[in-house]
């Protein structure tokens, strides 16, 4: 491989980073506030991807902009989601088996719904935008993947300024770093949580919306997702906004290059093997491991400045 | 205490009066559903209908539903004198393998069902092979085609697909064919990637042995799997990229193919001739790329284009039935498994199992609507049938262009750029 595929390899490992960060985002502030591993989560995914192909079909709307209008809409529905069903669950600094399953069965539950309303048929949305891409010499970098890290750095950089810059943030970070001594000095915790809650439901909305323009779309969509997202998220550290940046970052990479890169392997003697491509999977859960047993706080707690809540 | 000793001694008894009422109950329902069983014959399909292969499932139900009418429509089947209709007992898989096995293990032990039907895709239809000897029921499968089920001796396990390693020759074939012609130049790269399962080692295994008893029509510079149901190809099309290959060849089920052949145009790749396959002329996947699918090729089990009349007779049935039309070959062999499996029913002359299994073995559908007019089984139980080779052209068209007798149209190769 010469030094442009490199490049080329590397641009691509960016671009999917900006899709993985852009489907884990939702799910970390929701468990960074509320300690729930939103199971559910997949299942705002693939809603947020109909509601894009409704918008464009019904009302010829871009995807993109359907995508931006998801966010107030799930911001809602998330909202209503945590007053229905969320608030009930028993308060607990670690993820209880109640939430997994609540959040677990909500999921079958939106599937059985999709499977009702829009049948098992695989949806795509095709746009001009869809299948175009710009050339950069020998590199041709999809315009949709494009958007998709753009949309990825916008929802970082919001998290940040709402974090750093609103009452609503301070709340989220004071019940990050202690719920209970948070509550002694005045936080409401249910109102935080519920605008918590619609905050991941809206990104997960919005992500939704732009993957749905990548990969085509069935009630089941978001399955893979999600495994990836935990991932994510472990890797970023579990209540981290910057941290899933970097953990999106990373697996992006290792996927791209560990199949691409030859890597050295001592079997009677050294020599250099690819990793074959039917193991790409393997990659993102012997991270998992490997991180889970040497940093399990996380990438971010390897740096001495508190990233912690953004 | 004795008083609550008392309460709960009284309450044991009615637990089992109730107990037993309940199991009196479920014999008596037992018992008419054995005398309703007198009067059709049950046959089990298990398919997915939900999740990522409810696609083609959906369709290989409505190819058995739709000879089901047409056999119950004309009498049903004949069994000693009687005929007796046939009644569908149907299982949604959820495209899962697990399930898969265990729905077909309780219609053959449970459900009272003679025969089963289904198993849609090879992993699935892998997971419901095992279940045929051990129940000793007739199981024929109408949507796994991977030889590797029918390489281990069971005596109950049939299959309605041709083999997939013939999908493999005859895509070779066919580009061989276009060298021989002059369309193509001999000795063109191959960059073969296909998903890690039965099927996908069957179709490389298929292509190489062509390859490897043709010398000079192809060099493989890339043959790579991939895992079934990935999210994202860029990393293994970067590897296509860098092999500079001629030709694509991809072996992918239809989600997979939609996926990878939308990120394959996304990163601006072209090749002189593309294949996933069985895959390319889905309405599916042309509505989900549109003029990006345009002069893929297929090697597919049955096209609506077949010249055959009860081909023509089965697309207008099809669509009557269904309300749509018959966009891909999935219907076409679950149409005629369940046809099969009817006159072997009516050749061994009653509800035995090892009889059916008896039958089936010998049984040859004649006007069968599949590729060479004729579906019987060969010694493995597996269907042995020609491929034919189909390309997508622009404004959503396919033509059959190989082999030459069942053309319909001219192939376009090498594939122009866009």
């Amino acid at each position: 491989m010469d030094s442009v595929e490199y490049l080329d390899l590397l641009l691509k490992a960016l671009l999917l980073a900006g899709v993985y960060a852009a489907m884990a985002v939702g799910m970390t502030v929701i468990y960074g506030v509320m300690k729930i591993v939103n199971l559910a989560h997949a299942g705002f995914l693939m809603l947020g991807a109909y509601f894009a192909l409704e918008m464009f079909q019904r009302f010829h709307v871009d995807p993109i902009l359907g995508s931006i209008i998801a966010l107030p809409v799930f911001f809602l529905f998330g909202m209503a989601v945590h007053w229905l069903l969320v608030r009930w669950l028993p308060k607990s600094d670690t993820p209880t088996l109640a939430s997994l399953l609540l959040m677990f069965g909500f999921w079958l539950v939106l599937q059985n719904i999709a499977y009702l309303v829009w049948g098992n048929e695989d949806q795509s949305i095709l746009t001009p935008l869809t299948l175009s891409s710009v050339q950069f010499g020998q590199i041709s970098i999809p315009k949709v993947n494009l958007v998709v890290f753009a949309a990825a750095v916008f929802c970082m950089v919001v998290l940040q300024i709402v974090f750093h810059r609103s009452w609503f943030g301070r709340s989220m970070r004071a019940l990050i770093q202690n719920p209970y001594a948070a509550q002694i000095v005045g936080v409401d915790d249910q109102k935080t949580a519920r605008l918590t809650f619609g905050l991941g439901t809206a990104f997960a909305g919005f992500a939704g919306g732009l993957l749905g323009m990548l990969f085509s779309f069935s009630p089941d969509f978001g399955r893979p997702f999600l495994l990836r997202s935990f991932v994510i998220i472990v890797l970023g550290g579990l209540e981290s906004v910057s941290g899933v940046a970097l953990g999106a970052v990373l697996l992006a990479i290792l996927e791209t290059f560990g199949i691409n890169v030859p890597l050295p392997v001592y079997w009677h003697g050294w020599s250099f093997h690819y990793l074959p491509p039917s193991y790409q999977q393997v990659i993102p859960f012997a991270l998992l491991v490997v991180v889970l047993l040497i940093l399990p706080k996380g990438l971010s707690s390897l740096f001495s400045r508190k990233w912690k809540a953004a | 205490m004795n008083g609550t000793l008392a309460f709960i001694g009284q309450n044991i008894r009615r637990a089992s009066i109730l107990a037993l009422g309940l199991g009196a109950g479920l014999t008596l329902c037992t018992g008419s559903r054995a005398v309703a069983a007198d009067d059709t014959i049950k046959i089990g399909v298990v398919l997915p209908t939900t999740g990522s292969e409810s696609k083609p499932g959906q369709y290989q139900k409505e190819g058995i539903e739709l000879a089901i009418k047409q056999i119950n429509d004309a009498g049903g089947i004949s069994v000693k004198g009687k005929k007796l209709k046939i009644e569908e007992v149907f299982y949604d898989d959820g495209t899962d393998s697990k399930k898969s096995a265990s729905l077909t293990e309780r219609a053959m032990s449970s459900d009272g069902v003679v025969a089963v039907l289904g198993g849609y895709s090879t992993a699935l239809g892998t997971a419901e092979s095992v279940m045929a000897d051990r129940y000793k029921t007739p199981w024929i499968t109408t949507g796994a085609g991977a030889t590797a089920i029918f390489g281990k001796g069971y005596q109950y396990a049939f299959g309605s697909l041709s083999p997939v390693a013939l999908i493999g020759t005859t895509s070779a074939e066919f580009l061989g064919s276009l060298m021989d012609q002059g369309k193509l130049k001999k000795g063109l790269k191959v960059a073969m990637v296909v998903e890690n399962t039965d099927h996908g080692t069957d179709y490389v295994q298929g292509f190489t042995e062509w390859s490897n008893k043709h010398a000079g029509y192809f060099q493989i510079v890339l043959n790579e799997k991939f895992e079934l149901g990935a999210t994202d190809f860029s990393g293994i099309l970067q590897k296509v990229k860098n092999s500079h290959a001629d030709i694509f060849l991809s072996d992918a089920h239809l989600p997979d193919y939609i996926t990878m052949h939308r990120q394959y145009l996304q990163n601006g790749l072209h090749h002189q001739m593309v294949s996933y396959g069985a895959r390319g002329p889905e309405a599916n996947a042309r509505q989900a790329l549109g003029a990006g699918t345009d002069y893929i090729f297929a090697g597919i089990w049955w096209s609506n284009k077949l010249p055959y009349p009860q081909a023509k007779k089965f697309a207008t049935d099809y669509k009557a039935f269904t309300g749509h039309d018959v966009d891909s070959w999935y219907a076409a062999p679950a149409y005629d498994g369940m046809r099969i499996v009817a006159q072997a029913i009516e050749a061994a002359g009653s509800l035995d199992k090892n009889a059916i299994r008896d039958a089936l073995k010998k049984a040859q559908l004649k006007e069968s609507v599949l590729p060479g007019q004729v579906l019987k089984f060969a010694a493995n139980g597996q269907a042995e049938y020609p491929f034919v080779i189909t390309q997508n052209k622009p404004d959503n068209k396919v033509d059959i262009v190989y082999p030459k007798d069942a053309a319909t149209g001219e192939p376009v190769a090498p594939a122009p750029a866009k």
